[in-house]
């Protein structure tokens, strides 16, 4: 059984600087291994041994996350290889877009048979891409995904949902993408960590990549820092929290807040 | 001179990072500090996550690793707060693993892969600390067995530890030098009592007496050569001093950043303290006393690694970084002042832990009594 | 395209009033495609010019039928496509996006029909910027908060069945129904929120408490309903949980950073408690308190009551 792992090497907007006019300038935020995936890493491993399955890590982007330190990052997670797609052709690319390209790698890395995705990147927050990667495999994608078992022919995939923990019975190939919770990632091991550079990297070159071209196209009319206004902080010090407590429920009533 | 982080060293302490978040949070620590308990749950997360068998030879199941890598994990464990939180079980180890039998190794690197401390280190005695070839606990050889008699002090750990790395001596030989032998005690052994000190600092290890009485084994409790103890015993003197001055790196930086902290925000006077000269004084030093204490534990760890003879460095090292570590935090109690001296504020802690290592792994003075010899005879 | 019609995708669920809102400001003619139970094709038929049903789903996921319905979004080729920020709903959103090559964009503020494109106003990078889009070349695909069941008064349009065989490759087998206490956290004026700065499950009792005294709704940042789930998922306010806008927020031992506040933005009044002066969050409230939780929710408390 072959299980590609696809995740996202990227910056938390946490670390970005807003300019004035909207724009954003990630150059100081240090890119990392999305916040979810590492569950994704996790079920992947545990399946995969379970299974006698290759794990195949799989990520896309522009040029910059293909470094040797994203590499050995990812590659020290249970990853059996790895296979990047580093373009600068992707850099800004929307989410179909980024489907598209992962779904050309899976087609190519060839008789895949378990895509496993985190919750949602830490930038985009979306949970949007694996679903459309689903879309571009003509595969099913189901999220929410809290387990995944093998069980005999098929998997055995619980998720977890708004009206209550659905079982099912899977199929492969399916696209799985896992909730933040379904498992806690193991901390990446010493032994994989110094074992990472020995591990198999593959680049597959964009243009190589069957990708179906974009038919939509967006245009960017105007930019904005979020309206909401800046906030001016009352500030009170608990020293004496009785105190404290009492100054800040009249601040509330006085500004009709209560 | 690089003096960046590999990409592996940054994922080591990444997942390093990781792991003290979850597993090792300030509360836990206080706690074990209140209630004199080891960090047996941290010890095993760590093992699991495979940073027990750094260091050691892969014909064991280890990793080797060099010299600055352990440091740096042990410096940022230290840094959490933890005091002789990473390095020293594997140091241990490496006696057994350099010099014991087969079963032996197989024993200890069991024991360290469960995630317990392998065994206390037996050396100091009541008329023995610092002038340890003055031990008088004797050990006698007779018909493949060996009888152990003598009291042991101090001995840290003891009471979580399945073995007792004893240092014994042999009645009938004369020189002090060469009557001294290692062997491997079981701490359940016939003859074996232990007595509990109380102390007021390193309260997850336990300090103890150990009396033996007519303690009698067999003789394959011996590791290595008989005779040989004291020589064994030296061989990995600098790693340890090298693994001390890295701990009080650590635990010095943790004093340090809490002291910075505290500065930026105690409001006195009507502004924060941190405004005030002789408190920017105080910072400035201790922060210029890590600079130095960190230079020089990673230059000796360098020369470690790339074979450099150490000669005194290991003592000039560990002195240095002993006393300049315990004078960062006593200046960073000062900055807290009498929230400093309360049990829930960390620095008291820091500051009982660090003045430990500069009479731990062998005294400020003797490291001077080490050093000194060495400067005056590479000069004549 | 068809630029007279906009379509709705229904994935088996009759909250889909955001949905026919968003279309209505783009179209006069909004088509439903629902794939689930005839229940919900009937429900959806009462606010739409037109429903397309694809057949009893039988024990057959909802997300099964994202093939077929890419498919007949292909044929329409309408304005827009409104799907659901749901499970079911993004993956019906997949499918078509991949179909027609078009991105999906969600986080929107504001949507519009400019010289015959479609405009949206929308969040990006998890809140740190807000940018004017205009779709160009095709569909607009466009991911919403369907909000609301859809209203049933009035006259429905026949469902019209389609055969359209879903994906066979997934079963469901069972169900396992939380039994839960529904929560409306958008109808709350007061809404007390607790982060990462709780020490223990136990401890929710003061937050509970808290919140009752400000005659508010309990709410949470998304470790406590993940991960420890002292907390039910339902509360968790963030990018990926419940965005709201009440009259008054308290967040109790939240650092403020970027991925909660998102949530609630636009709360009239932000009110802030955490230990940490450096804390994000002191950034972005109206009001704080700079101490220990532990001491301050209580006081706060009897303050409220008057037993202070």
């Amino acid at each position: 059984m072959k299980i590609v792992v696809a995740y996202k090497w990227a910056p938390n907007p946490q670390d970005a600087k807003v300019r004035p006019d909207g724009t954003v300038d990630l150059s100081r935020a240090k890119s990392a291994v999305s916040e979810y995936d590492p569950v994704a890493f996790e079920l992947a491993r545990r399946l995969a041994d379970a299974t006698g399955a290759e794990v195949i890590g799989l990520t896309v982007g522009a040029a910059a996350i293909d470094t040797p330190l994203a590499r050995k990052a990812a590659l020290s997670r249970g990853l059996d290889r790895l296979v990047l797609v580093a373009d600068d052709a992707l850099a800004g690319a929307d989410g179909t877009r980024l489907a598209a390209v992962l779904a050309a790698a899976v087609t190519a890395i060839g008789e895949v048979d378990v895509v496993l995705a985190g919750d949602s990147s830490i930038d985009v927050a979306e949970g949007q891409v694996p679903l459309t990667v689903a879309g571009q495999l003509g595969w099913l994608g189901l999220s929410r995904v809290s387990s995944v078992v093998a069980d005999g022919e098929g998997l055995t995939v619980e998720r977890d949902l708004p009206g209550g923990v659905t079982v099912l019975a899977v199929q492969t190939p399916v696209v799985l993408a896992a909730t933040a919770d379904a498992v806690v990632p193991k901390v990446a091991g010493m032994k994989d960590i110094l074992a990472a550079a020995m591990k198999p990297v593959e680049v597959l070159a964009l243009a190589d990549l069957a990708v179906p071209g974009a038919q939509v196209s967006l245009t960017t009319l105007a930019t904005a820092r979020p309206a909401g206004g800046e906030r001016q902080a009352v500030l009170f010090d608990a020293a004496d929290p009785a105190t404290a407590a009492s100054q800040l429920v009249g601040a509330l009533r006085q500004a009709g807040a209560l | 001179m690089d003096f960046g982080l590999t990409d592996e060293q940054e994922l080591l302490l990444g997942s390093l990072d990781e792991l003290l978040e979850r597993e090792c949070p300030e509360s836990y620590i206080a706690d074990l500090d209140l209630t004199h308990q080891p960090p047996t749950s941290f010890r095993k997360a760590l093992n699991e996550a495979g940073f027990g068998s750094l260091g050691f030879p892969e014909e064991f199941g280890g990793t080797p690793c060099d010299a600055v890598t352990m440091v740096l994990l042990a410096e940022r464990v230290c840094r959490q707060g933890l005091n002789n939180g990473f390095g020293l079980e594997l140091l241990q180890a490496m006696d057994i693993l350099e010099f014991g039998s087969d079963e032996q190794k197989k024993e200890i690197l069991g024991l360290l892969a469960a995630g317990d401390v392998p065994f206390a280190l037996g050396f100091t005695e009541p008329g023995a600390g610092s002038d340890n070839s003055a031990m008088s606990t004797t050990a006698v050889h007779y018909d493949g067995m060996v009888t152990f008699n003598g009291t042991k002090t101090l001995i840290t750990n003891a009471l979580q530890s399945k073995y007792l790395l004893l240092m014994a001596k042999n009645p009938e030989v004369e020189d002090k030098r060469k009557a001294i032998s290692m062997y491997l005690v079981p701490m359940h052994a016939q003859g074996v009592t232990t007595n509990r000190l109380d102390k007021i600092m390193w309260n997850i290890s336990d300090a103890c007496e150990i009396f033996l009485d007519d303690v009698t084994i067999p003789e394959s409790c011996l590791v290595g050569v008989k005779g040989n103890g004291f020589k064994q015993l030296m061989r990995n003197f600098e790693f340890e001093r090298l693994v001390i001055a890295a701990t009080c790196l650590g635990l010095a930086q943790c004093a340090f950043d809490d002291a910075a902290t505290y500065a930026a925000q105690r409001v006195q006077f009507g502004q924060p303290i941190g405004n005030f000269q002789l408190i920017q004084l105080k910072l400035t030093d201790m922060a210029i006393k890590l600079e130095n204490i960190r230079g020089f534990v990673y230059k000796t760890a360098w020369m470690l690694d790339n074979d450099v003879p150490l000669k005194s460095q290991g003592a000039l090292c560990k002195r240095y970084s002993a006393m300049a570590a315990f004078e960062v935090a006593d200046e960073a109690m000062q900055v807290f002042g009498g929230v400093g001296v309360t049990v829930g504020t960390r620095v008291s802690r820091l500051w009982r832990d660090l003045r430990g290592h500069r009479f731990g792994g062998g005294t400020d003075e003797i490291m001077v009594h080490i050093a000194g010899r060495q400067i005056v005879k590479d000069h004549s | 395209m068809n630029a007279s019609q906009s379509w709705v995708l229904v994935a088996d669920d009759t909250v889909a009033a955001g949905l026919v809102e968003v279309a209505r400001t783009l179209t006069t003619e909004v088509v439903a495609v629902v794939a689930g139970r005839l229940a919900v094709a009937e429900a959806v038929a009462h606010v739409v010019d037109r429903v397309v049903w694809l057949g009893e789903p039988a024990d057959a996921p909802v997300e099964a039928f994202a093939p077929a319905v890419a498919d007949l979004l292909a044929q329409a080729a309408p304005l827009a496509v409104i799907g659901a920020t749901t499970p079911g709903g993004r993956a019906l959103l997949g499918a078509v996006a991949a179909r027609l090559q078009a991105p999906v964009l969600s986080g929107l503020g504001s949507v519009e029909l400019a010289d015959g494109h479609v405009v949206v106003t929308r969040s990006m990078l998890g809140g740190v910027s807000e940018h004017r889009t205009r779709f160009e070349g095709g569909t607009a695909v466009l991911a919403v908060d369907p909000r609301a069941d859809v209203d049933t008064a009035g006259s429905p349009v026949p469902v019209e069945e389609v055969v359209a065989p879903p994906l066979r490759t997934a079963r469901i087998l069972d169900v396992k129904v939380k039994e839960h206490a529904a929560v409306n956290l958008d109808a709350a004026k007061v809404v007390v929120s607790v982060g990462r700065g709780l020490k223990a499950q136990a401890d929710v009792a003061l937050l509970e408490s808290l919140a009752e005294a400000f005659g508010g709704e309990l709410a949470c940042s998304r470790p406590l309903a993940e991960g420890v789930d002292w907390i039910a998922k339902e509360r968790y306010i963030g990018i990926s949980g419940q965005h709201i806008a009440p009259d008054l927020y308290v967040a109790v031992g939240i650092s403020g950073q970027l991925q909660h506040m998102v949530g609630v933005r636009d709360a009239k009044v932000i009110v802030a408690v955490n230990s940490d002066k450096d804390a994000l969050i002191f950034a972005q409230c109206d009001y704080g308190i700079i101490g220990d939780l532990y001491q301050v929710v209580p006081a706060l408390t009897a303050a409220l009551r008057g037993t202070a």
